[in-house]
């Protein structure tokens, strides 16, 4: 079935906080203006879509307080706090934690401590390109071992979610990121882009393309003004991702910005990605089959694979 | 009764295709050329080469490189201006699969496209000797004089007037085909060409070159009503084709019995070109999944560039182009075009002519053309098929059907 915006990101300031994949280099504090956030609230109104705030570290002025109470919202950098590293604990029950492998490999048990703690963990790693595959066993193992946590809370009559792990449970179909499909990202200079990551590569002038210059460094994809316009939209597309289409990781991000710098390609995700995905899938697996053990009732049956990585077994396909 | 084919190339599904960029300057500047970057400055140095050939011929057994066969190709501008570099080159490649005990030293070709223009200069014909069995060597000639010097003109420096490079070529025709018999030269169409496609056809099988692998440019010149002198055109050599029986002995690229049939998006889905199964090398050491993905193809966007000989190939580089299929990056009017066989692309064409940096969108200029070749072709074989049935030998030649090889870039 076609998918339609479902949701508007809007970055409340320059320095507001990153929550997924890109860091956002952005130092200094440039707030949306109001006017701007007023048509923002406007344009999310009429196009019926919910509104995620992301937030800067410091206070909002009280009539950016006022305006925002006017609808319906999540605060991201509140309401869901986000962690550049492992707190001992969370002021949150929804919390995303921002780690480079290393650190989440390095910190993986005080993760786990974590766990009892939240309703929801989103673990969002920061230097995917950086996972060789030298690092699959360790990050199997890990998972394992977050597994068999998960496992005994079950138990307990908790089920706290954690993306990696638990979301798979219960897909039955992709369910990616999809940014600039089911979701599109105002900035605070009051215009749309695909993700944040992209806001902030046009910001510093980075291309993530071809590792050199561009001619033209602008991402942004329509303004309050005209409206959204994404050319080759279709691309963005399940149906348009060879890779993707036929994968069954359905909880991957499925990150766009990642495809295009690491393979210039929107929709073909790096090896990274699928291998990373994957990982989780078959863990999520492990997780499932041990929960049915245990009485717990899952209707979705995930099926042993034998590969890590689609792109090795597409003619199989 | 034996019927000219469309000629396969030398181990067409199984080799690995390697091109060395080993100039950027030609003699030429044809008008139809998509070489928008060529220069004399960039010329490839022997220890570039040396690296890119020692880092292919050390993965012997890794998936990119692990096929039966290889072809070494060197490509300009114009390859034969740097002879001297090709046959070091070509000494060092041979010394090094021989010295290695790699599979392709027996299975290996040296392929050249030249302008022609140096063919019978001392130093490549020495090179010929010396390789002569495991080379292939194609020289352009687009057909008539009037044909080929309206677009294949020398360099100037805009002064003086233009000045064709037909005669320069022609001369070296019997040479080369005496060399190579039977080897076919590549033509291209371009918008201003239309009206000699006819008597070029018939002026090379003339000249004694009996396949013609023919093809129009991807980028988007046709003017309104190109299509109709087209087809008039390739009618017009469908008719002397078939009444002078000239399909015993010549082919020409542009009838094929596998063209203009609807494709199934499920079980005819694989893409036109092999950019990505290919690696060209530039003269900084550089790769890329094709050259026309080096900067000096591309007119409006960045080289795709997949690594270098310094670290490797980056295979993430290479994920997008050998996961494309024919329906994902088509509109759906090409993907359900009814049609759609034989309608060829070119990834690098796709990639410049693309809205946003990605090789999947496929460009779509060529429609009209295909569309028009298509109906002429249909022409072509009702009519070549009346014929044979009414002389007999309808049944043989079904039994002995003609295999598509069009040249696509």
């Amino acid at each position: 079935m076609k998918k339609y915006y479902q949701y508007i990101v809007i970055l409340l300031d320059d320095t507001s906080v990153s929550y997924c994949h890109a860091d956002n280099p952005l130092k200094e504090k440039r707030l949306i203006p109001l006017e701007v956030l007023r048509e923002a609230i406007l344009f999310s109104m009429k196009e019926n879509l919910m509104i995620q705030f992301v937030y800067p570290e410091y206070e909002l002025p009280k009539e950016y307080n006022d305006l925002i109470e006017t609808i319906d919202h999540i605060k991201i950098g509140k309401d869901v706090l986000v962690y550049d590293s492992v707190p001992t604990n969370v002021e949150r029950k929804n919390v995303v934690l921002r780690l480079a492998i290393a650190d989440f490999l390095a910190k993986q048990y005080d993760i786990a401590l974590l766990l009892p703690k939240v309703t929801r963990l989103n673990i969002s790693i920061t230097d995917i390109e950086n996972f060789k595959d030298e690092l699959i066993e360790d990050y199997r193992t890990a998972l394992e071992m977050l597994n068999s946590v998960l496992l005994n809370i079950y138990k307990g009559g908790n089920s706290p979610e954690i993306n990696i792990l638990t979301d798979r449970l219960r897909l039955n179909e992709m369910h990616n990121c999809d940014a600039g499909v089911e979701n599109i990202t105002l900035a605070p200079n009051g215009k749309f882009y695909l993700c944040p990551a992209f806001y902030y590569d046009e910001q510093m002038g980075v291309s993530t393309r071809m590792n050199h210059k561009t001619k033209d460094a602008s991402r942004s994809v329509g303004d309050l003004e005209v409206g959204i316009n994404i050319p080759n939209k279709q691309l963005l597309e399940l149906e348009r991702a060879p890779l993707c289409r036929i994968c069954d990781a359905y909880h991957c991000n499925r990150c766009i910005w990642l495809n295009q710098k690491l393979t210039w390609d929107n929709n073909t995700p790096s090896r990274q990605q699928c291998v990373m995905a994957h990982i989780e899938r078959n863990a999520s697996r492990d997780l499932s089959n041990k929960l049915k053990d245990t009485g717990f009732v899952l209707e979705n049956e995930i099926k042993e694979i034998n590969y890590l990585d689609p792109f090795d077994v597409k003619e199989e396909f | 009764m034996k019927i000219k084919n469309n000629k396969v190339t030398w181990q067409e599904n199984s080799a690995k295709n390697i091109t060395f960029i080993v100039t950027k300057d030609c003699q030429l500047a044809c008008k139809y050329c998509y070489l928008v970057g060529k220069n004399e400055k960039e010329r490839m140095s022997f220890d570039v080469a040396k690296a890119a050939i020692d880092y292919i011929l050390d993965r012997e057994n890794e998936k990119n490189f692990d096929t039966e066969s290889v072809i070494w190709d060197f490509i300009g501008g114009e390859p034969f201006l740097e002879i001297d570099l090709i046959d070091k080159v070509c000494d060092y490649i041979k010394q090094e699969m021989y010295s290695r005990n790699h599979h392709w030293f027996n299975s290996y070709r040296f392929s050249f496209s030249t302008n022609g223009i140096n063919y019978d200069s001392e130093k490549v014909q020495k090179f010929i000797k010396k390789n002569k069995s495991h080379l292939s060597i194609a020289i352009t000639i687009d057909g008539t004089k009037r044909k080929h010097d309206l677009n294949r003109i020398w360099k100037g420096d805009g002064s003086g007037p233009e000045r064709g490079s037909y005669d320069d070529v022609v001369r070296n025709i019997p040479l080369w085909q005496s060399q190579f018999p039977g080897v076919g030269t590549k033509v291209t169409i371009s918008s201003a060409d239309i009206p000699y496609i006819c008597e070029s056809v018939l002026h090379l099988y003339d000249l004694g070159i009996h396949q013609v692998n023919i093809n129009c440019v991807f980028e988007k010149v046709w003017k309104e009503g190109d299509d109709k002198l087209f087809e008039e055109q390739l009618m017009m050599l469908a008719d002397t084709i078939i009444d002078r029986d000239l399909y015993i002995e010549n082919s020409c690229s542009f009838f094929s019995e596998d063209l203009g049939k609807p494709l199934d998006c499920k079980l005819q889905n694989h893409n036109w070109c092999g950019a990505g199964k290919m690696l060209a090398i530039d003269a900084q050491g550089n790769f890329y999944p094709c050259t026309r993905f080096a900067q000096y193809s591309l007119r409006d966007k960045e080289a795709w560039i997949i690594g270098n000989i310094h670290d490797g190939i980056d295979n993430n580089k290479l994920r997008p182009f050998l996961t494309l299929d024919r329906c994902t990056q088509s509109t759906p009017e090409c993907a359900d075009c009814e049609v759609a066989e034989g309608c060829a692309w070119c990834q690098g064409e796709n990639y410049d002519a693309a809205k946003t940096h990605t090789v999947f969108e496929r460009a779509t200029a060529i429609c009209l053309m295909h569309k028009a070749r298509v109906r002429a072709n249909n022409y072509y074989w009702n009519k070549l098929y009346r014929k044979l049935e009414l002389e007999g030998t309808r049944e043989e030649f079904e039994n002995q059907k003609p295999k598509s090889n069009d040249i696509i870039c």
